[in-house]
């Protein structure tokens, strides 16, 4: 009887889990390093004023990032919100200048009390060139211009990825996510920012030409969405109730994406134009083929969380 | 003497016994082949109590032919439950039968004190030793040997009592590799180890009144199942529960009886022992669970009534942790119980009176509330998009059953009306693998309240050598929850072939039929049949699946001197009712015929029973339209056991 106490006592002792539970939160955050706020990646002060550049975790990645500028009058520390600027990103890479997509007119948000545009940087600060941004800030009449090389990072969340493509139409392509940035085992907003080159129609003038570096956001395009998680052992997996990318008022492409577990997903599109033409991209089988790494669109990002 | 069975019936489980009011069945945990039974073993030996099997171990009970879902399963009245999404481990799998005394079962919703049910309820009854005016010592101890899967088990049970104080406790090992089939084959991962220890203490707080502690505490390990492409590395179950109880000597009530309970399971799954699995996944479970019942007893000259409230709090956690193919580097992973609530609170009364000396009204009726929250519901959002986080729902429950006895011959005739809220799994499973049909599972927070009427009568005739019975059940269920193939889906899991929904039925209809027989040819030789037939239909008139076809079963039992004889012969036919739509194929007839032989005599004055038998003696190739994969049965078994009692 003593034994069998002292048995059941020693057993009572030991029940504390042997296997822990998965910290759910924490794990959605491992594939997402950094928490994502915005920080001053950028400060110049300039012609008597203070201008200061915000950006996610205060660096400048590859893919999508939206900055949020803000001017203040030195003398008497005032914010100014009438400034006109401008904002123009370059990559020098041997004797040639290239851009990406850019918001290059930067208006001011009221609402938020900053300056804001965004970036869409296509490449890494490396091999692949450097990166320096030109800028025009007018105040009251007042006109003059920046310039500075900068960092861009590579982008260590998956989420936040881009592709560029050509179209069937010759035009140059890019989608680059910009939500979630730390996505869940649900259904997730989705949201891209789409842009094209254009083609400069007048030759150079003196450098840097904006109209040589000219980008704008696709109108009425629309991106049709499969996920499904690539690996072999997950056979083509899909998720049920994802809805297309389609143009919101902003400007970016919102849509539904559902993640119906933690990993490796693939995003594949096809790309419509506003006319309906197929420009890119090509259908996935759905088949569900265990032991097969399941087969990708022509035109896809890559995501993991 | 008088004055001890006076003290003894203090204790209240003896009192209980004199007011039983249900027409509940009491067994001793043995069946009549076998002395010492597995519990699954022990209730597959009811003829309204049907399984499911997916390897040696664990079986899921089915009453009347529904899932365990469907029935409330409690061990004292405590909830528990299991922590697995599969099913693995019913609760019947963390008690073992040397701490049982009995299993009351109860059919439809007549067995609504432990809480809503459509099926009927199983209660497991813990062994309790009652007061003792002299302080005593009891004892048994049973050990045995089984030749197909070299199991072999020791049981062992203490128990003190006196006239203040009873303690008592129980410990149990059970050990076995694979089984061999009728084939000769070995069933590969079909062993399993199972170890259980109950300790309980009773004190005496007064002349009427006690209060008692109990604990159970069970491990299994490395446990297969040959059914499923995952086996269990380790489920462990704590069962712990404080009781008070007070009798009153006169008034209204009777006996009061009131427990707080608590129990936490935690059930690991994985594939480890698979390396031919080409994802590899762990698919650990944790289920916790408070609780409260309280029971009065209520008398007044022809009139009994039990009230009970039951309410319990529990928490279901099921994770689904996937490997692409390096073990090390897990990069997949979900909930397939979301951090699941379930809160139920209800108020039972049944009753019963005594109309004339032949017949007897029994009516009652329930009123439960049951509240489900899911933490992480965005997961069910994925298929139900905007489905509610919190949901409450009503569950009413009445019956009413007249029994009326002329000459030899009883009769009864009862209906009932009863609600049931949907599982864990069937409102918030996600991804539920189900390896019987070979579909991923997705449950939906928006089913409706099964809702079930039944009626049922019996008619029975008894003299002292001769007992028939027969019984007769018919439930009309609406909102009948099953899963559904959900085109939109598309497999999680590498071995499934898609995706299935729960969904509602308009309806379904259940018909159970029960026939038991015993005869007396002489004082030493009683004859013993049993018959069955269920039929199950959906609301289009297809079969429903995991129906019993017809079955039977024939048993002898001869008695000379200290030896006792037994054999038994039973079976199925082919199951030609079987449903395709489900996974099920035409699993044929089979039939199998056991035989032991025990001998009872006196080692140093303690009572000695040793038995040896065989089961499957012709060493039969079957399975059970129950068996999932159509695994086959255990064939040709020679077991041995010993028991002694002090």
């Amino acid at each position: 009887m003593i034994h069998l106490v002292v048995a059941v006592c020693i057993g009572m002792v030991i029940t504390a889990c042997t296997l822990d539970k998965i910290d759910y939160e924490a794990e959605l955050a491992t594939a997402i390093p950094q928490a994502y706020e915005f920080e001053e990646v950028v400060l110049i002060e300039s012609n008597g004023y203070r201008i200061e550049i915000e950006a996610l975790n205060g660096t400048f990645y590859k893919g999508y990032n939206e900055l949020h500028f803000t001017v203040t009058n030195m003398s008497n520390n005032q914010t100014v919100d009438d400034a006109a600027i401008t904002w123009l990103p370059i990559r020098q890479l041997n004797t040639a200048a290239y851009s990406c997509p850019h918001s290059y007119n930067v208006l001011y948000d009221a609402t938020n009390g900053y300056y804001s545009g965004y970036s869409v940087f296509d490449y890494e600060s490396g091999l692949e060139g450097t990166w320096e941004f030109y800028m025009s800030v007018e105040i009251n009449g007042e006109l003059f211009t920046i310039q500075q090389g900068i960092e861009v990072m590579a982008q260590p969340n998956m989420n936040l990825n881009m592709t560029t493509f050509t179209g069937a139409d010759g035009i140059s392509y890019y989608i680059a996510l910009v939500a979630p940035v730390s996505p869940s085992v649900a259904e997730n907003d989705l949201v891209a920012g789409i842009y094209q080159y254009n083609q400069p129609e007048e030759p150079a003038g003196v450098f840097p030409d904006p109209s040589q570096f000219s980008f704008s956001e696709v109108q009425g395009a629309t991106v049709l969405l499969d996920p499904r998680m690539p690996e072999a052992s997950m056979g083509n997996h899909s998720s049920p109730n994802n809805e297309d990318l389609t143009q919101m008022t902003e400007g970016l492409y919102h849509g539904v994406v559902n993640y119906t577990m933690t990993g490796n997903w693939t995003l594949n599109f096809m790309f419509l134009d506003a006319d309906g033409n197929l420009l890119a991209g090509t259908e996935v089988p759905t088949d569900f083929t265990p032991g097969i790494e399941g087969a990708k669109s022509e035109l896809y990002i890559d995501i993991l969380f | 003497m008088v004055g001890q069975e006076k003290e003894v019936s203090l204790d209240s489980v003896q009192q209980l016994e004199a007011v039983e009011i249900t027409d509940k069945m009491k067994k001793e945990l043995e069946t009549a082949m076998k002395m010492n039974v597995s519990v699954d073993e022990f209730l597959a030996s009811s003829s309204s109590i049907s399984f499911i099997k997916r390897g040696a171990y664990a079986w899921e009970p089915m009453l009347n032919n529904m899932s365990s879902e469907r029935a409330t399963i409690t061990i004292d009245g405590m909830h528990v439950f299991g922590a697995c999404t599969d099913k693995m481990d019913p609760v019947t799998s963390y008690v073992e039968s040397n701490n049982l005394a009995a299993v009351n079962i109860t059919s439809g919703q007549q067995g609504n004190a432990n809480g809503s049910t459509v099926s009927g309820s199983v209660d497991l009854q813990r062994k309790t030793t009652p007061f003792s005016m002299q302080p005593k010592w009891e004892g048994a101890y049973q050990s045995g040997f089984e030749l197909n899967n070299e199991q072999f088990y020791h049981q062992g049970n203490v128990a003190y009592a006196n006239k203040k104080l009873v303690a008592q406790g129980s410990i149990s090992y059970r050990e076995a590799g694979n089984y061999t089939d009728g084939n000769g084959e070995e069933v590969n991962h079909s062993q399993f180890k199972k170890f259980n220890t109950s300790v309980g203490a009773a004190y005496k707080t007064g002349e009427l009144s006690s209060v008692r502690v109990d604990a159970i505490f069970d491990v299994a390990k490395d446990v297969g199942y040959p059914a499923l492409p995952m086996d269990l590395w380790l489920s462990r179950a704590l069962i712990t529960s404080a009781t008070y109880k007070q009798l009153y000597e006169d008034g209204w009530v009777r006996a009061w009886d009131t427990k707080v309970y608590y129990n936490t399971v935690e059930h690991y799954m994985d594939d480890t022992t698979r390396p031919e699995n080409l994802v590899h996944m762990d698919m650990p479970g944790w289920t916790t669970t408070y609780g409260l019942v309280s029971k009065a007893h209520v008398m007044k000259g022809k009139y009994h009534a039990e009230v009970q409230l039951n309410a319990y709090d529990n928490l279901s956690i099921a994770e689904m942790r996937m490997y692409p193919q390096d073990r090390s580097e897990r990069t997949m992973f979900a909930y397939s119980w979301p951090w699941v609530t379930t809160r139920y609170a209800g108020l039972s009364i049944n009753n019963s009176l005594e109309i004339a000396p032949k017949s007897e009204l029994n009516f009652g009726g329930a009123l439960g509330v049951n509240y489900n929250y899911a933490k992480y519901i965005d997961f069910n959002w994925i298929f139900h998009p905007g489905a509610p986080q919190e949901k409450t729902r009503w569950l009413p429950s009445v019956y009413a059953n007249y029994t009326l006895k002329v000459n030899d011959f009883d009769f009864s005739v009862g209906s009932g009306y009863g609600h049931r809220a949907p599982s864990v799994s069937e409102g918030y499973g996600y991804y539920i693998y189900n390896s019987f049909d070979r579909y991923d599972y997705i449950g939906n927070p928006n089913l409706k309240n099964e809702v079930s009427y039944e009626v049922n009568a019996s008619a029975g005739y008894q003299t002292e050598k001769v007992q028939v019975k027969a019984k007769v059940n018919y439930f009309y269920i609406n909102n009948y929850i099953i899963g559904r193939i959900l085109n939109m889906g598309s497999p999680m899991n590498y071995q499934s072939v898609g995706v299935k929904g729960y969904t509602s039925l308009d309806y379904a209809t259940l018909f159970n039929f029960s026939l038991n027989t015993s005869y007396a040819l002489t004082n030493n030789l009683h004859w013993e049949g049993t018959l069955t037939y269920a039929r199950g239909m959906d609301e289009d008139q297809g079969n429903l699946p995991f129906i019993r076809p017809l079955s039977y079963q024939t048993s002898v039992h001869y008695k000379y001197k200290e030896f006792g004889f037994q054999t038994s012969f039973n079976g199925d036919l082919a199951q030609s009712n079987f449903s395709p739509e489900y996974g099920e194929d035409l699993t044929p007839a089979y039939s199998i015929l056991n035989v032991s032989a025990d001998y009872t005599f006196q080692l140093h004055n303690f009572k000695t029973v040793v038995q040896v038998g065989a089961e499957n003696l012709f060493n039969q190739y079957y399975s059970t339209y129950a068996d999932w994969g159509n695994i086959p049965r255990m064939g040709r078994n020679i077991f041995t056991s010993l028991q002694i009692k002090f």
